[in-house]
Formats: structure tokens, C-alpha cells, sequence
């Protein structure tokens, strides 16, 4: 045979890309090619399964290729294709840990293609890929896999949730976590739940769930993983939503400046209407509601029972041989849950009392925690010891300022949320160290003083308690709440709305009062006004007009039962209370008052009319609020944070801080804080002009016109100096007169 | 001003217009080196220019890697060529076994350089026959792929190592696990005459689908020698098997002795993974042609027929794939008959 002369394209023989994309082109005319191409997949299987640890760098080339191949065209040839995901779960299941790696990935990327295609579903995928990730001992198949499945996850997810999926997959990670409690192969699970809560795809209790078997694992980092995802999992999903939110911003008017400078293509308004439309979507993604997320601490099943075992287990057990540092993790978790559903641990109090010694590391941890786990229905018995021990071992003055500070800034904090768990000689004895000539020590006993000022003034010597509580005192203004009992609720304002009502119902009789003869207004008198009030000023609540203006003539017959009512439930508790020297019998009417309230919350049904005006009125009065006294806000303000973010122990460290005095490079860096670095010698003026310069912002006008050409300015000039008198003057007058009008612009109208 | 020109002479660097040169570009030195390109780690490869200090084993392993790593057509047809000569001398100096040989060069099926793949088919034949039969499978599996390989030359070339293959084993080609369906679907495959693709596509219309080639010129040239090559290797299959000639021993010899040939067993499948339908091993006759007949034959039958109609060489080659066939038959009647 004549050699033949081969063509420059036909050199290019094996070209799969473009057999892939001729294929996809017109599928029906390709079938009998990519039947071709499917037995040479088939045949190089085969050769590859046959010693895939042996596999020449060819035939993992060739195979990998047409891995790659069919894969892309799968979903057109559903019948010739059948047993493909099936081969590459085979291949990844068994031999993930000798493949090469090149081809590793793309059996892994095939599969994340057949699902994107439907060719199989999230739940196999998942499934498949899930005990490699567990079981592989590379790292880098480790991480692709990792973000494989989240990613799958989100994309899962992201039109609307996937119940039935997430459950298949939480089951999976629970029964992971579960099945073999001393391995670490739970970490996967932690990782996995933890970043799916982080981006909000789960939020439910479920991964909750799993997140508590992993508390209560045997392996240290499982637990470590867990407790960590409940101490920081919820300000971490927060913080992902501000990033989410400030991310992507389109400046539009840059978009629109752009379109009428740039040439004009179909891709430009392409870009332009996709920039319109994200801004829309993230405009209606402002205006709706918010997500009522649950933190995890929130949605844990049986708070009480998770605490206790998590106490036994890690805490009270003296086997447990985790590091001082992990035991604290937990010890801040089981008091975090203690604090915040007011569980009763009692055995927890009396562990305390090993670690309460100012020579114990990380002491102000336990101190935190201390704190954290005490809330007012734990006995104060059980807190007393631990309380005279914290004064015994740190408050003296031989220790240190810091570790006294500490110490009583510690008490202060356990005081604060069980005030009876203190006596009067150590209260005495703690409060006179405000006499220290430390500051942090100072402001501690001050802080202690002060607070036993609002809740709890009897205690303190008549000469600490201060105007205001020994006002209050004499009042009765100031009530000592005795163990376990809760506050009444109420509804903030409320009284403001009342007021506000009655006001308004003078008004109106007023009015009618002048425009009628008064022959049956006595009569029509309820049903009128309120009438007016609702269809003037909010149209929502005009229907239920009648039904209202009942109700409160309901509760406006029964004012004059009120106060004789309550005055004799008064004195019957003036007879056995316990301060009855100094409470005032005047003091009837805000009693009155309040159950008058109280009748308006519990009688009438409030309108969301009624809610909303009660929301301006509670912002107008918090103006007047700032000027008088805010005693107890400030207290309910303090529980509240508590409750939210738990005490750390930069809280009980902080007071010594106060009498800190600073080093100087300590203050240059405070100095520092804020302004440009400057690494040569270089005026501020310079640095920020390059600064804005590489920012690629514009110059002022000034700045134009100090730059500009010389030349072009010249003209100006020399006309300038031929001018008449008259001529200047008219220039100068004008200059000033549109000065005035604010310039050019007319800035200042 | 002096600040202010700089930037109008950065501003305007943008938008000069490169001139653009016509005609060849010069040729570069001769000690030119190329340094555009950023690379974390370069791998030098090893090559020697003499070849005098190396023992001939030595050299005979480094050939047999140049053979697949070399990067030039011309490096790798000589590296074969230097092989084939060493099995072929007189006495063969073979370092690392057929085996070796094999594991080696079996990827160069696909070679994209039609004159490696000539000089790889004369290595093989000057391979030993009695050492290839234990590595059918294996060569089979590449034959397979190399038969539905996109380059029509590649098929070609691959055909004629699947006659080598027949000639120096025939029995096990055809005997072998997957040798005999997945073989004849390859066939079927690169012929055309395939069910399965239709089936696959959803025209169930009396209209065929327009078949597209893919820059392959299906002469009658290439598709006489396809057919061919399958009635070559129905021949093979359908041959009548030679009567065992009758041993005394074989019956103690099949208990006590080890067995002679490399894995005995291998019909048990006792390691394997299992094996459907088409994996299968079919070891006699009467199951090949029992298995063709239900799958093959009316598929091959028809095309056969088809081209018989076209005349010329595909014409023939039809007609002794039809004398095959036939055969197959006449031979199985009388097999029955019997």
C-alpha cells in the first residue's frame, strides 16, 4: 500500500472533546460512535480493575478520558449507560485508596455530574461518598469529598428544603456518632452538621441532636467538636449572615454609568438586567421576614438529662483524662445550659468548690462558670460555701489586687442572678473594701455594693444603702423577692396605651359635647368615640370597633370594684409581710393603677392598630426614661446579656484591668490604632492621597485646577489683567452673589 | 506637569496600537532555551548517550521504558524495534519474561504513531506462542478497546494483532472469560451491525436513523478486512475440537500432579468478581455456538447479507464469513447428529 499523506486534522484522531461535543450536538446521529466509545470504556475497565494498583500511567490516561466522556453524555444514552454510576461507586468504593490520583477526582467529579444531570440522586451520591470521606486515609480526596457533600447539600436545599433528604443524611451522621463512641471518625459528623447550620441550610432540632451524641461521645476531640458547635455555632451563623448580607453588593448607578460610557453589546445589558435582578432579589430578601432561627442551646431536647450525663461523664467522673482546657469547654457548656433553662445540678455546686483557689489555672474560667450556672431557683444554701470560699481564698488583703478583684467582682456576678445567697457580716466585709487603695479592687466592691443597693438593701449597714434605696426601702418601693418567685409579666408600655386611650376619650366626648346638644350622649357615648378613633387614624382595627368599645366598657364598670379590692388585699398583706414598718399606706393608687392595666391586657383584645401605636408611645416615653432613674432596667438589661452570650472570663478578669496602668508600647499601639501605616518617612496628607489614588477614586476640584496645565491657564490670566475697573468690580460682586446662592449648584438650596 | 504627562503617557499605553508583524517569524539559535514558562519542579529525564558501559539487561529494561515514555514516534519505534531484536536473536536475551514484555507494551495498542504500531504487531509475533496463551485475557481486553478506538487506523492496526493473537492462541482466545461475547459485540460494534444502538435510541419508526461517520473513511477496504478478521475468528470458535488423544495417567495425573497450566481453575471464578453474562468463559464449542446463536446470530446474519449485496471485497470477505457461519452450522448439526 502507497504510504498515504495524512491531513493535519486527521493527525488528531482520539479526540474525545470534540466526539463529546458532536454528540451532544445531535445525539441520535452520534449513538453508534459513542456505542464505540462505551466498549472502549468498557474494555479499559476492565484493564483497570483487573490490577488497579498496577495500572500504567496510560491506561489510567486513556481510562480517566473516557471516564470523562461518557459521564458527560450519559443522561442522552440512559440505556447504554445503565450500569455507569454503578461502575464508579464500584471503583471508588473499593479502590479509593490505590487509585491515581487525577482519576480519583474525576470519578468524584463524574458523580457530582451524573447527579447535577438526574442521572442519580442526592441520596446515592451521598451515600457513596460519605464512608470514603469517613475511611480514606488521603487528605486531599478527604477535602474534595468534604466540600462535595456540602455543596451538594446547599445545592439540595437551596430552592426549597429537602426534608427528606437531610433526614436520610442526619440519620446517617447520628448513627455515625453513635455506633462507635471512641472513634474519631464522629469529627465528620461535627464537621459536616456544624458548617450546614453555619449557612442555615439546617436548622431544625435533628442536627441538634446529633450535635448532643457527639457531646456525650468517648473521644475527646468528638466531644471537643460538639461542645464547641453549641458554645459558638449561633454567633457563627450570625456572623455568616452579615458577610452573606454586606458580600455582594452592585453599586447600580456604577452599572448604569458604565452602560452609557461603554460600548453597548448584548452582553453589557445582559450584565445589566442580571445586576437589576439581583438587586431585586436582594431588596425582597430585605424585606422579608426574618428566619426565625432557633440557637442550638434552644432546640436541645431534654436539657436536663444532656447536662447531667454531661456533667457525670466528662466532669465528675475521675477517670475522665481529658485536657484542663477541654474540661472547661464542658464545664462552660453544662453551665451555660444550667443558667439558661434553670436546671438543678446540685452536685455540680460541690464540684466546684475543688477548683476555687486562686493557684488553679485558668481560675477566672471557673469562675465564669460559676456564675453561669447560677440562677435564681438554685437553693442559696447550696451557693453560701461556695461564696465564702471564693471571699476566703481571694479576698484578703495579703493576695494580690487582681485576684481580690477578681474575687469579689466573682461574688458579685453569683449575687447578681441569687442575691440570697450572701450574709450580712460577709456582705459587710466584702463592701468596706471599697476603701482599697487599688482601683479595680474599688470599683469591684462598688459594683457589689451597688447591686445589693437595688435588690437586696436591707443587708447592707444603713450608711452603704444610699438615698435612693433607703427612699425606696421606706416606700416599699424596693421588695425582697424571696426564693422562687418569679416576677409578674407584663406588657411593656402598656399603661402608656391606656393613658393614651383615655386621653382620647375625653377628647372625643369634648367634641361631641360642643357639636351636639347633649340629649343622648350619655348614652351613645362609648360606642361613638372609639368608634372615631379607629376608623380615623387606623382602618385595620375599624371592624372590630364594636366589639372593643365593648370591652372596654367592660372593664370601665368594674373600675370601681378595682381599688376596693385591692386596698384589702393590701392590708391583708401588710399584716403578715415582712417589712411592714416601711411601706406607706398611701401608696394605694399605682397599685390601683397597675391592676387597672393589667385588666386592659387581659380584658380587650389588642388590635394590631392598638400594637402599633403602643410601639410609638414606647418611644416616645423612652426619651423621658433616659432623664429619671432606670434602677431596675438596668439590672433586667445585665440578666439579659448574661443569658444571651454566658459570662467568659474577661468578665471577671475586667475590673483589674482598671487600675492597670499601661506600658508605653501598649499606649503607642492604642495611639496607632486607626491610622495609615507609614513605612518611609511621608506626610499624612501623602499617604492618604495615595491611598485614595489606589483606591482608584477621583481628585477634588482644587486639586484639578493646582494641576492644570499651565498654558491653559495663561490666557485667563493675561485677560485678567487687562480688565477695567468697572469690569473687576462686576467680577467680584458677582463672585460674591453666587457665593451666597451656594455656588454653581446652588448647594445651599 | 511633569507627573500629570506620566500618567497621561501610562493612560494612554492602553490604547496604542501594536504593530503587527507578517511573515515567518526568524528562526530561533540553535542554543535558544525557552524560559517563559513558571514551573514548581521539572522532571529531567534520564537518558544516556553511550551505550557502552550498560550491561545488556540493563539497557533491555531501559528501552522497554523508553518505549512508553519516550515523547518522539521515532525514539519509541526504535526502542520496540531494539526489543523485538533481543527476543528475536539467537539465543533470546529476555530479562524480564514475556510477561514483563507484555505488561509493558500492551498500552502501545493505541499508540498514535502508525509506524510503532507496525513495529510493535513484528514484536509480537517474535514473542514465543507457548509463553503468550497465559496472557490471552489481558491482551484481549486491549484488542477490545484498540477495536473500538476512534482512529480508524488504530482499529486496523489492532485487528491484525487480534490474527496474531488467533494464530499463536487460538483455543484460549475464544475460550477465555469475555473472550467470546464481548469480543463479538466489539466486532459488531465496529461493523455497524449493532442492536444495541438502535434499541438505545428511542426512533422506533421504520426510518433509520442518519448515521454520522466521524472522519472515519469506512472504505470497503477497511470493512472487507473487519469482516475478515470476525469470520476468522467465528472460524476459530466454531472449530471442531481435536479429540483428546487418550492418556493412561490423566486420570492419577489429574489428582496427584500440579497442574501444568497457569491458573487451572479460572472457570470456577473462585477469586473473581462475579461474572454476568457476557464475562462468562465459554470453553467448548457447543456452548459458544449455542450462546452465538441466540445472540449473534440473526444480528450477524443480516449484516452479513447486507454486505454480500455490496460485491466487490466486501463481497467476498461477506461470503467467508458466510462459509464461516455455515460452517459453524454444519458442523453443530452434525455435532447433534451424532
Amino acid at each position: 500500500m502507497p504510504k498515504r499523506k495524512v491531513a493535519a486534522l486527521e493527525k488528531v484522531e482520539a479526540d474525545l472533546v470534540s466526539l463529546q461535543y458532536k454528540i451532544r450536538r445531535d445525539p441520535r446521529s452520534y449513538a453508534q460512535e459513542f456505542y464505540d466509545q462505551w466498549l472502549a470504556y468498557d474494555a479499559q475497565r476492565q484493564i483497570f480493575v483487573s490490577s488497579p494498583a498496577t495500572a500504567s500511567n496510560e491506561d489510567v490516561k486513556k481510562f480517566h478520558d473516557l471516564v470523562d466522556l461518557v459521564a458527560h453524555v450519559a443522561n442522552l444514552y440512559p440505556e447504554i449507560t445503565a450500569p455507569f454510576p454503578d461502575h464508579l461507586k464500584e471503583l471508588l468504593n473499593q479502590h479509593h485508596a490505590v487509585l491515581d490520583k487525577e482519576l480519583r477526582e474525576k470519578i468524584v467529579g463524574s458523580l457530582v455530574l451524573l447527579k447535577r444531570k438526574d442521572v442519580i440522586d442526592s441520596t446515592s451520591l451521598l451515600t457513596t461518598l460519605f464512608p470514603i470521606l469517613i475511611n480514606t486515609p488521603s487528605k486531599t480526596l478527604r477535602s474534595l469529598l468534604y466540600t462535595k457533600i456540602i455543596s451538594d447539600l446547599r445545592e439540595a436545599n437551596s430552592k426549597s428544603t429537602n426534608h427528606k433528604l437531610n433526614r436520610t443524611i442526619q440519620t446517617v451522621l447520628h448513627n455515625l456518632v453513635t455506633s462507635d463512641k471512641t472513634s474519631t471518625k464522629g469529627m465528620w459528623a461535627c464537621r459536616i452538621t456544624r458548617e450546614l447550620w453555619r449557612r442555615q441550610v439546617w436548622t431544625d432540632a435533628r442536627p441538634v441532636d446529633v450535635m448532643k451524641e457527639a457531646c456525650l461521645s468517648d473521644n475527646e476531640k468528638v466531644v471537643v467538636g460538639g461542645v464547641r458547635f453549641f458554645l459558638g455555632g449561633d454567633k457563627e451563623r450570625e456572623e455568616a449572615l452579615e458577610d452573606d448580607a454586606s458580600d455582594d453588593d452592585i453599586d447600580l448607578k456604577k452599572v448604569k454609568h458604565q452602560g452609557t460610557i461603554n460600548k453597548k453589546t448584548k452582553k453589557r445589558s445582559k450584565q445589566y438586567e442580571k445586576a437589576i435582578e439581583k438587586i431585586k432579589k436582594q431588596e425582597k430578601k430585605k424585606h422579608a421576614p426574618h428566619p426565625l432561627n432557633f440557637s442550638a442551646l434552644h432546640l436541645i431536647h431534654d436539657p436536663q438529662g444532656f447536662a447531667e450525663k454531661l456533667f457525670q461523664k466528662h466532669l465528675q467522673n475521675t477517670k475522665n483524662k481529658f485536657s484542663l482546657e477541654n474540661k472547661l469547654l464542658v464545664l462552660q457548656l453544662v453551665t451555660r445550659l444550667v443558667g439558661l433553662h434553670k436546671l438543678t445540678i446540685i452536685s455540680l455546686y460541690s464540684w466546684f468548690v475543688k477548683y476555687l483557689s486562686p493557684k488553679q489555672t485558668n481560675v477566672t474560667s471557673f469562675l465564669a462558670s460559676l456564675a453561669q450556672a447560677t440562677h435564681n431557683l438554685v437553693p442559696p444554701d447550696v451557693i453560701e460555701p461556695l461564696i465564702v470560699k471564693i471571699a476566703n481564698e481571694f479576698v484578703s488583703e495579703a493576695s494580690a489586687v487582681e485576684v481580690c478583684a477578681a474575687g469579689i467582682n466573682a461574688i458579685r456576678e453569683v449575687a447578681l442572678r441569687q442575691p440570697l445567697c450572701m450574709n450580712d457580716t460577709l456582705l459587710q466585709d466584702l463592701v468596706m473594701y471599697q476603701k482599697s487603695k487599688d482601683k479595680g479592687v474599688v470599683m469591684a466592691a462598688k459594683g457589689l455594693q451597688s447591686l445589693y443597693r437595688e435588690v437586696y438593701p436591707e443587708l447592707l449597714q444603713k450608711k452603704f444603702r444610699g438615698k435612693q434605696a433607703t427612699m425606696g426601702l421606706r416606700s416599699g418601693e424596693i421588695k425582697l423577692r424571696k426564693f422562687g418567685e418569679e416576677e409578674e409579666g407584663g406588657i411593656e408600655g402598656l399603661e402608656l396605651l391606656s393613658r393614651y386611650k383615655e386621653e382620647q376619650k375625653k377628647k372625643k366626648a369634648a367634641e361631641e359635647e360642643e357639636d351636639e346638644n347633649g340629649e343622648k350622649k350619655e348614652k351613645k357615648d362609648d360606642d361613638e368615640e372609639d368608634d372615631g378613633f379607629n376608623s380615623d387614624e387606623w382602618e385595620i382595627g375599624s371592624t372590630d370597633s364594636e366589639s372593643s368599645g365593648g370591652w372596654i366598657d367592660v372593664s370601665s364598670d368594674e373600675e370601681d370594684d378595682g381599688p376596693v379590692k385591692k386596698k384589702a388585699r393590701k392590708h391583708k398583706g401588710d399584716d403578715d409581710g415582712e417589712a411592714p414598718d416601711l411601706v406607706d399606706t398611701e401608696k394605694e393608687d399605682p397599685a390601683v393603677e397597675a391592676e387597672r392595666i393589667a385588666k386592659l391586657a387581659t380584658t380587650t383584645i389588642l388590635t394590631p392598630a392598638d400594637l402599633a401605636k403602643l410601639q410609638e408611645l414606647r418611644r416616645e416615653a423612652k426619651l423621658d426614661k433616659m432623664l429619671g432613674t432606670t434602677q431596675s432596667k438596668r439590672k433586667k438589661e445585665l440578666i439579659a446579656k448574661h443569658i444571651e452570650d454566658g459570662v467568659t472570663a474577661e468578665d471577671i478578669e475586667l475590673p483589674a484591668m482598671l487600675g492597670k496602668k499601661s506600658t508605653k508600647e501598649e499606649r503607642v499601639a492604642l495611639a496607632r490604632e486607626g491610622k495609615p501605616g507609614r513605612e518611609e518617612h511621608k506626610s499624612t496628607q501623602a499617604i492618604r492621597k495615595s491611598k485614595k489614588e489606589a483606591e482608584g477614586k477621583s481628585t477634588t476640584n482644587k486639586e484639578k485646577a493646582r494641576k492644570k496645565n499651565f498654558l491653559m491657564t495663561i490666557g485667563k490670566a493675561r485677560a485678567k489683567n487687562k480688565r477695567s475697573l468697572v469690569e473687576t468690580k462686576k467680577a467680584l460682586t458677582n463672585h460674591i452673589a453666587k457665593s451666597k446662592q451656594g455656588g454653581r449648584r446652588r448647594n445651599g438650596v | 506637569m511633569g507627573s500629570s504627562m506620566r500618567k497621561k503617557r501610562e493612560k494612554k499605553r492602553d490604547f496604542n496600537k501594536a504593530k503587527l508583524k507578517v511573515g515567518r517569524e526568524k528562526a530561533k539559535a540553535a542554543n535558544f532555551t525557552d524560559t517563559s514558562f513558571k514551573s514548581k519542579s521539572i522532571v529531567v529525564n534520564q537518558g544516556v548517550l553511550t551505550s557502552d558501559g550498560i550491561d545488556s539487561a540493563e539497557q533491555f529494561k531501559l528501552n522497554l521504558s523508553f518505549c512508553i515514555s519516550a515523547r518522539s514516534d521515532n525514539q519509541r519505534r526504535e526502542a520496540v524495534a531494539y526489543i523485538t531484536n533481543q527476543i528475536s536473536s539467537n539465543p533470546p536475551n529476555n530479562p524480564v519474561g514475556t510477561s514483563g514484555v507484555l505488561a509493558k507494551l500492551l498500552p502501545l495498542l493505541s499508540d498514535a504513531s502508525t509506524s510503532v504500531r507496525a513495529q510493535l504487531l513484528k514484536l509480537f509475533r517474535a514473542l514465543p506462542p507457548a509463553e503468550v496463551g497465559a496472557h490471552v485475557e489481558k491482551i484481549l481486553m486491549y484488542i477490545r478497546g484498540g477495536m473500538t478506538h476512534l482512529s480508524p487506523d488504530i482499529r486496523t492496526d489492532t485487528l491484525s494483532v487480534l490474527d496474531w493473537l488467533l494464530d499463536v492462541a487460538g483455543d484460549e482466545v475464544v475460550s477465555c472469560s469475555g473472550g467470546w461475547l464481548k469480543t463479538i459485540n466489539s466486532f459488531s460494534s465496529m461493523l455497524g451491525w449493532n442492536p444495541n444502538v438502535g434499541s438505545a435510541m428511542t426512533s422506533k419508526g421504520w426510518t433509520t436513523a442518519s448515521k454520522a461517520t466521524l472522519g472515519t473513511k469506512k472504505g470497503p477496504e477497511a470493512q472487507a478486512r473487519q469482516i475478515q478478521a470476525l469470520a476468522r475468528f467465528l472460524e476459530v470458535g466454531f472449530k471442531p475440537e481435536a479429540p483428546v488423544p487418550v492418556k493412561a495417567a490423566a486420570y492419577w495425573d489429574n489428582i496427584y500432579r500440579l497442574p501444568t497450566t497457569p491458573n487451572p481453575f479460572a472457570y470456577l471464578n473462585l477469586f473473581g468478581i462475579p461474572r454476568d453474562e457476557e464475562n462468562e468463559m465459554y470453553l467448548d464449542r457447543g456452548s459458544r455456538q449455542r450462546v452465538f446463536d441466540i445472540k449473534w446470530r440473526a444480528t450477524i446474519a443480516a449484516g452479513m447479507e447486507g454486505a454480500r449485496k455490496e460485491g466487490g471485497t466486501v463481497g467476498r470477505a461477506a461470503a467467508a464469513l458466510g462459509r464461516a457461519l455455515n460452517g459453524g452450522l454444519d458442523s453443530s448439526e452434525s455435532g447433534s447428529g451424532n
